[in-house]
């Protein structure tokens, strides 16, 4: 495994590959890694979530990897897309990533 | 008309009797008067209107005398100014009238109408100036665009937005909360069904992530009687709100009518908690034997009395804090009504409870295990005695025992109330003695040295200033050294580098070392070695705590000063 990236692995073993600097933005999984667990070699197993809200959760990290970097005089930042139906799920894994 | 009859009739200079003011004297000697300068007026107006006529002789004449007057004015200003002719006296005449008429030129209208004429002709004039205007107006657009980024800026500093991107955790319950007020609006007369929907709507939860949800939603103030909706129809037992200052008084009622197998409820700050919805929550909620209220400052003397009538036989868990109205009539009605079944009971911040000696005559149940007597309002009204006595009537079986805040304990009460009626083998598990300065190292060392506390898991003795090393090492010379996962030994101003060599606890999670002075890098380092589960240690205020302290990795310094400057 790379060390610039990170993989993600869902409920039902879907595994989701982001790069180490998005994965960083969420101070759980930050700790993760830096700490002195296995999870340091790249993979973090997040048992708890189904893969639909993983894969959301990775689309979030991404999204604000891409746009909090960006300076103030530029245009207004697109939305960020939550479908209705897994907003509460996503809150407790939000919750659960410190994100 | 007013006219005094004694008043000399005009004539010489000197008739006016009595004292003058300075300037009528002056204006006398200079022969100013009213009459001399309405004369004038006249004269120049004259004047003037004979110069009309001898200009605009063939012009037609004007219908109004006023305007006609104000055009001559106008020119006759502009050539006298323009030429420069006229004598000294002429020139100030004019002077003046212009000074008249530049009055309403201040005005905005004015303005507008002087910058649009100067306007007009540069965008006829060529192409370059063309082009230097659309830069201007370009350059404009900006300044506007500019000033609403800063406005919006600044708004969001208000809210505490600083973060431009939003983190997921906020844009999740703005979506709930969108959509339930939503929800809400369209289904207003089938209203009851409303939460049925949301949760199909918004996806399900599982029960035991409810009360994750609930802590999610109170961390971000965002629990209202919308969101509160989620937790209706459910099978949930346990719910703590964490807070509950946005939920009306028509939110817990729904509450109590829609989750009917509630054993435990905690409330924090529920300041719209009426006597309608406490009563509602007793009544609605058969299996209710818990409950923690932090705030219910609506409710008074009467109700608390009918609530504990209703609840008579079933409270087990009573906690209340931060309202004036719980008297010591409702803490007797608690204590006669449902004292025998209690087995849990917290008195925090209660400025109108005095009569805490009620205490030991009622608290007689077998199985009694958590009391906590917070900050009374009279520092004598938890004493010595009255605390030993309850330990001599529960003191057995205590699992918790909590008195922040009495500072009117002292020593006696450790050697006869802690150290008398706590077993040997003692089920202790939290111990927190906050703020009792006139506790000292003897009696806790002699306390620690006869109990063996097995079980302790928590204990604090933030500010009590006079413990020294020897009550520390004595406490971890007892079992406890294996149990304890949180201690707080804030303030401790006495304590030397000696106390924390013993300082090796294998489950020790939490320490606040604020304000202990003597802790330095060494103690630092020494104590990650020692202790290999403690993630946190709090080092607010001690000095020689330096940014080159070693530390084991996954162990975090919080509130160094040197992280902060």
């Amino acid at each position: 495994m790379s060390q610039d990236f990170v993989t993600l692995v869902s409920k039902d073993d879907k595994e989701y590959e982001i790069s180490r600097s998005a994965a960083m933005i969420s101070p759980t999984l930050k700790a993760m890694i830096e700490g002195p667990f296995r999870e340091r070699k790249g993979r973090i197993e997040l048992k708890q979530f189904d893969s639909h809200i993983l894969e959301k959760a990775v689309e979030y990290l991404n999204y604000n990897l891409k746009y909090s970097g960006v300076s103030e005089d530029d245009d207004e930042i697109p939305e960020f897309e939550i479908p209705t139906e897994m907003s509460l799920e996503l809150l407790l894994a939000a919750d659960y990533l410190s994100i | 008309m007013y006219r005094s009859r004694n008043r000399p009739k005009r004539g010489g200079e000197n008739e006016v009797k009595g004292p003058n003011s300075a300037l009528t004297q002056f204006l006398r000697e200079e022969g100013i008067s009213a009459e001399n300068i309405k004369q004038k007026w006249y004269q120049r107006q004259s004047k003037k209107q004979e110069d009309a006529t001898d200009e605009k002789k063939g012009k037609a004449e004007d219908d109004s005398f006023t305007a006609e007057i104000s055009r001559v004015v106008e020119d006759e200003e502009i050539d006298e100014i323009g030429t420069g002719s006229g004598t000294e006296t002429e020139r100030a005449q004019v002077s003046y009238d212009a000074r008249m008429k530049l009055v309403p030129a201040d005005s905005d209208e004015e303005e507008y109408e002087t910058s649009h004429i100067s306007d007009t002709p540069v965008s006829l004039s060529s192409a370059n100036d063309r082009e230097s205007l659309t830069k201007k107006r370009q350059n404009t657009a900006k300044i506007i665009q500019n000033r609403r980024r800063k406005r919006k800026r600044a708004a969001d500093l208000l809210d505490r937005r600083v973060n431009k991107v939003s983190s997921l955790q906020s844009l999740c319950i703005t979506k709930i909360s969108e959509n339930i007020s939503k929800w809400q609006k369209e289904a207003d007369e089938s209203s009851k069904l409303v939460f049925n929907k949301l949760r199909d709507v918004l996806g399900g939860v599982s029960t035991a992530n409810l009360n994750n949800l609930a802590k999610a939603l109170s961390k971000n103030r965002a629990l209202n009687d919308h969101t509160l909706q989620l937790f209706l129809k459910t099978d949930l037992k346990r719910l703590t709100f964490s807070d509950c200052s946005k939920i009306s008084f028509d939110g817990y009622k729904t509450l109590a009518i829609f989750s009917p197998h509630l054993t435990e409820l905690s409330l924090q700050m529920c300041g719209q908690l009426n006597h309608e919805s406490l009563l509602y929550i007793a009544e609605k909620l058969p299996n209710l034997k818990s409950l923690n209220l932090d705030g219910p400052f609506l409710i008074n003397e009467d109700t608390w009395e009918k609530f504990f009538v209703i609840m008579k036989g079933r409270l087990e868990e009573f906690h209340i804090s931060n309202t004036h109205r719980f008297t010591d009539k409702s803490l007797s009605n608690l204590l006669i009504n449902c004292g025998s079944t209690l087995v849990s009971l917290g008195l925090s911040r209660l400025d109108s409870i005095s009569n805490y000696a009620l205490l030991p005559q009622y608290l007689v149940n077998d199985e009694f295990h958590s009391l906590c007597i917070e900050y009374p309002f009279n520092e004598e009204d938890v004493n010595d005695e009255i605390i030993i006595n309850l330990l001599g009537q529960i003191g057995r079986t205590l699992r918790k025992l909590v008195l922040n805040g009495c500072i009117d304990l002292t020593d006696s009460m450790i050697i006869n109330g802690l150290t008398a009626f706590i077993p040997e083998k003692c089920p202790l598990e939290v111990l927190s003695l906050e703020e009792s300065d006139q506790i000292t190292t003897d009696s806790l060392s002699y306390f620690f040295s006869k109990v063996e506390l097995n079980n302790l898991i928590e204990c604090s003795f933030r500010r009590c200033l006079q413990l020294g090393d020897m009550a520390i090492i004595e406490l971890l010379l007892n079992g406890a050294r294996d149990s304890l996962r949180s201690l707080n030994l804030n303030s401790l101003k006495e304590l030397t580098k000696e106390a924390f060599v013993a300082l090796a606890c294998p489950n020790l999670t939490y320490l606040d070392l604020g304000f202990v002075r003597c802790v330095d890098d060494s103690v630092i380092q020494m104590l990650g070695e020692q202790n290999p589960n403690l993630t946190v240690i709090d080092v607010f205020g001690d000095n020689l705590v330096t940014e080159k302290a070693t530390m084991r990795p996954g162990l975090t310094l919080i509130g160094r000063q040197s992280d902060s400057i």
